[in-house]
C-alpha cells in the first residue's frame, strides 16, 4: 500500500492545451483546438531544437509544477512512454536505410528516451534524479506506481509525465492512434504540501484486468493512445474526487488507485505561479 | 537498506557467462574486433557477441523476436541464472519478484530492419508487425515472459545509465514492500542507429579504444547483457555480496556533453556514499564509466579527484567489452562484483600511456588486493548519472 498526495496536474493534446481547457472539455465544452505548443519553460533556442515529444513533456511538467507552486529543481522526474519518440525513430530508420552517414547528431542525441527529462533538467537547473521508463501499453500506471514509491522512499516530490506521439506512417498498422497526448501528475509525500489536490492510496494485486474505456472527448479520437488512458484518472481527480479505480500493470497484475478529495481546486484562479530562478 | 545479491551473470564480447569473462580479464584479452557487423561500413572496432543471430528464443515468444531479445535469451541461459530465478520463485512466489530491465535502444535493430523492407504502400511488412518489439519495453516483456516472473515489470531507458538505475529502482521497490526480490538486468545489442549516431557525433574511434590513455580518440560500441537477483537479506542467506547504496543525479548541463566540472557525477557519487554509509576512503575499487572519449575520461578523473585518494584503485574495463550503452551499468556492476569475489582488480586494458593531464591515476595492470567496498559509475546522454556501491556481507 502506498499513500501519496497529488499536488499538481498538467495536460496537452491537439484539443486542449492545459488543465482549464481539459476541464471545460470534460464538462462538454469544445476545448481550444489548434493552439500552438510553445513551452515557456525551455529557452527559445532549445525550443527550436527540441522535438515535439520533448515540447509536450516539458509543457505538461511545467503546468503541474505551476499548479503546485513548487520549485522544479527539488523534484525528481519519471517520464514514461510505450514507443518513445517514434517520429525520431522514423527519421533515424529512414536515414539509415538511405544514407546512414548523414544522421544528424542533434536528432541522434534527441533520440534517447530520457531526452525530455534532459531538457527539463537543463531548463530548471535540477540535479534531482530523473528516470525514463516504459511499461508498453501500461506505461502510465507502472510510472505512476514507481513515482509514488520514489516519493515515499526518498521523501521527495516526483513529477510523473506520460505521453505518446503519433506513430509514423510505416508503423500506423501497428499502433492504433493518430493523435499525440501528454499528461503530468506531480506527486508528493503525504503532508509535504499543505493543500493537496487529492490524496491517493495505491495497491497492487496479482490479477489481470482490461484497460477501462476512456471517457469520450469531443472533437478528438484519443482511443488507442496508451498515454491517453491516464485521462480516466485525471477525470476522476477532477470530477469525482472520491473514487476507486483499477488499471492493468501487466498481463499478471493490476493497480488500484483510491482517491480521496484534497482541499484545493485545480483551477488556475486558485494558485500562484511559482517563483523561478533566473 | 542493504540488499543481498543472489545469482548473477554477464554476456558481452569479453565472454558469454562469468567464467569466460573472468578468463578474458585475467589474461587481459580484449573482446573487441574490427567492425564486421553486417551492413555497417564504419571504420571502427566493435564488441560483438558471436552467434547472437543464431540463438533460438522459446517458440511461444516468437512474437518478440529481435536481435536484442535473442541476446537477452542467450544471456539468461548462462551461469544457472534461470535455475536461480526458478529457485527463488519457488521459495517466495513468482509474483513477489519484480523484473526491472535497463536498455538504451531496446529492439530498434528490428525497426531498422523493417524500414529496409517497406512495402510499396510505405507500411512495414507483416513479418515486422510486432507492436511490443518496437516499444522501449521489449526487454522487460521478453524477460518477464521468458522467466515466468509475474511481479511488476518495468524497463528503464536513460541512455548509458539505464542498467545502473535498475538497482536503485529495485532497492526502492523492495524497501517499500512492493516486492521481496527483483530480477534486474540490462541489455543493448549492436544496431545501425547507435553506430552511425555516435559516428555523427565524432565519438567513434577507428582503433581499439584506449581509456585514460593520452592518445585516446573515442569509443568502441559493444553489445551485451547482464542480470542479477536482488532480495531482502533473509531470503538469500548464502549471499556474499550486497548492494549498499546508489546515487542518481542529472547534470542539467547539455544533452550529449558531460558537465565540464563533473558536477552531476560528483552529486551521484556523494549520494551513493551517503546512502551506503561508506566513506570515500574506504572504497577499495571503482569501475569507471571510462568510455575513452576525450571528455568523459578527463571529467571523470576530475570528479574522482574531488572525492578519492590514490589508495582507491580505479579502472575502466571498456577495452574488454566496448561501450555497451544501456547494458554497461549492469555489466560493470557485475565486473565489480567479480572483482570483489576474486580479489582481482582489473587494470585498465589498452591504457599504455596514461594521460598525465588527467586529475586522477587509473590502475593499468591487474592487481590482487581484497575489495571490501566496490563502486561503479555510469553516465549517460541527457546528463543522466548513476553510481552504485557494493559491499561484502561478512565484512
Amino acid at each position: 500500500m502506498t499513500d501519496v498526495d497529488i499536488v499538481g496536474l498538467g495536460v496537452w493534446c491537439e484539443s486542449f492545451s492545459n488543465w482549464d481547457e481539459f476541464c471545460s472539455v470534460l464538462e462538454g465544452g469544445s476545448g481550444a483546438a489548434g493552439s500552438a505548443l510553445k513551452p515557456e519553460v525551455i529557452a527559445p533556442n532549445e525550443r527550436r531544437r527540441a522535438p515535439l515529444s520533448v515540447k509536450m513533456a516539458v509543457e505538461v511538467m511545467d503546468q503541474a509544477c505551476r499548479m503546485a507552486a513548487l520549485e522544479p529543481s527539488g523534484i525528481a522526474t519519471v517520464f514514461a512512454s510505450a514507443i518513445g519518440d517514434m517520429q525520431i525513430t522514423d527519421y533515424m530508420c529512414r536515414t539509415l536505410a538511405d544514407a546512414p552517414r548523414t544522421i544528424s547528431p542533434t536528432r541522434f542525441h534527441n533520440s534517447v528516451h530520457n531526452a525530455a527529462t534532459g531538457y527539463w533538467s537543463i531548463a530548471t537547473q535540477s540535479h534531482s534524479p530523473a528516470s525514463a521508463v516504459s511499461g508498453y501499453s501500461n506505461s502510465a500506471w507502472i510510472a505512476f506506481l514507481d513515482g509514488a514509491i520514489q516519493a515515499v522512499e526518498e521523501n521527495i516530490p516526483v513529477l510523473v509525465a506520460v505521453q505518446e506521439v503519433a506513430p509514423p506512417a510505416p508503423l500506423q498498422p501497428v499502433y492504433e492512434w493518430t493523435h499525440p497526448f501528454a499528461a503530468a501528475i506531480l506527486l508528493a509525500p503525504v503532508g509535504y504540501c499543505s493543500s493537496p489536490i487529492a490524496s491517493v492510496r495505491l495497491s497492487v494485486s496479482g490479477d489481470s484486468i482490461e484497460s477501462p474505456q476512456l471517457p469520450q472527448i469531443p472533437g478528438i479520437d484519443l482511443s488507442g493512445n496508451f498515454a491517453a488512458r491516464s485521462i480516466s484518472l485525471l477525470a476522476a481527480i477532477e470530477k469525482e474526487r472520491d473514487a476507486e479505480l483499477r488499471f492493468p500493470l501487466s498481463r499478471y497484475s493490476s493497480l488500484s488507485i483510491s482517491i480521496a478529495p484534497g482541499c484545493r481546486t485545480t483551477r488556475s484562479g486558485s494558485w500562484q505561479r511559482s517563483p523561478r530562478q533566473p | 537498506m542493504r540488499l543481498a545479491i543472489g545469482s548473477y551473470t554477464a554476456t558481452s564480447a569479453a565472454g558469454v557467462g562469468l567464467a569466460s569473462l573472468q578468463e578474458s580479464i585475467e589474461e587481459r584479452r580484449s573482446g573487441l574486433r574490427r567492425n564486421d557487423l553486417h551492413g555497417c561500413d564504419l571504420d571502427t572496432w566493435i564488441g560483438r557477441v558471436d552467434g547472437v543471430e543464431d540463438v533460438s528464443i522459446p517458440p511461444h515468444l516468437d512474437y518478440l523476436l529481435s536481435r536484442n531479445n535473442q541476446l537477452a535469451w542467450l544471456g539468461l541461459q548462462q551461469d544457472g541464472m534461470l535455475q536461480g530465478i526458478a529457485r527463488l520463485a519457488d521459495q517466495i512466489g513468482a509474483d513477489r519478484i519484480a523484473v526491472i530491465m535497463g536498455t538504451s535502444t531496446s529492439s530498434i535493430g528490428r525497426t531498422e530492419e523493417a524500414y529496409t523492407q517497406l512495402l510499396p504502400s510505405g507500411l512495414i511488412s507483416d513479418e515486422f508487425r510486432q507492436p511490443e518489439v518496437h516499444s522501449l519495453h521489449s526487454p522487460g516483456l521478453f524477460v518477464s515472459e521468458a522467466t515466468g516472473l509475474t511481479g511488476p515489470c518495468m524497463t528503464i531507458s536513460t541512455a548509458c545509465s539505464s542498467s545502473a538505475k535498475v538497482f536503485a529502482t529495485a532497492s526502492r521497490w523492495i524497501s517499500h514492500g512492493l516486492v521481496d526480490a527483483a530480477l534486474v538486468g540490462g541489455i543493448d545489442s549492436l544496431c545501425m542507429s547507435i553506430l552511425y549516431g555516435f559516428n555523427s557525433l565524432e565519438l567513434v574511434s577507428a582503433r581499439l579504444c584506449r581509456p585514460f590513455d593520452e592518445r585516446r580518440d573515442g569509443i568502441n560500441i559493444g553489445e551485451g547483457c547482464g542480470y542479477a537477483l536482488l532480495a531482502r537479506e533473509e531470503l538469500l542467506p548464502e549471499a556474499e555480496l550486497a548492494l549498499l547504496g546508489y546515487g542518481e543525479s542529472v547534470d542539467a548541463y547539455h544533452m550529449s556533453h558531460p558537465h565540464p566540472e563533473g558536477e552531476g557525477a560528483v552529486i551521484a557519487i556523494d549520494r551513493a556514499l551517503e546512502r551506503s554509509g561508506v566513506s570515500a576512503e574506504r572504497v577499495d575499487y571503482v569501475n569507471l564509466h571510462g568510455t575513452a572519449s576525450q571528455a568523459n575520461d578527463r571529467i571523470e578523473a576530475h570528479a574522482l579527484a574531488r572525492r578519492f585518494s590514490e589508495q582507491t584503485l580505479v579502472s575502466s574495463t571498456k577495452a574488454w567489452t566496448g561501450h555497451a550503452l544501456g547494458a554497461a551499468g549492469i555489466l560493470e556492476a557485475i565486473i565489480t562484483l567479480q572483482a570483489m569475489r576474486t580479489g582481482l582488480n582489473p587494470g585498465t586494458l589498452n591504457c599504455e600511456q596514461p594521460d598525465p593531464e588527467l586529475a586522477f591515476p587509473v590502475l593499468t595492470e591487474n592487481v590482487r588486493r581484497p575489495i571490501n567496498y566496490g563502486m561503479t559509475n555510469s553516465f549517460g546522454f541527457g546528463g543522466n548519472n548513476a553510481t552504485l556501491i557494493f559491499g561484502q556481507i561478512n565484512d
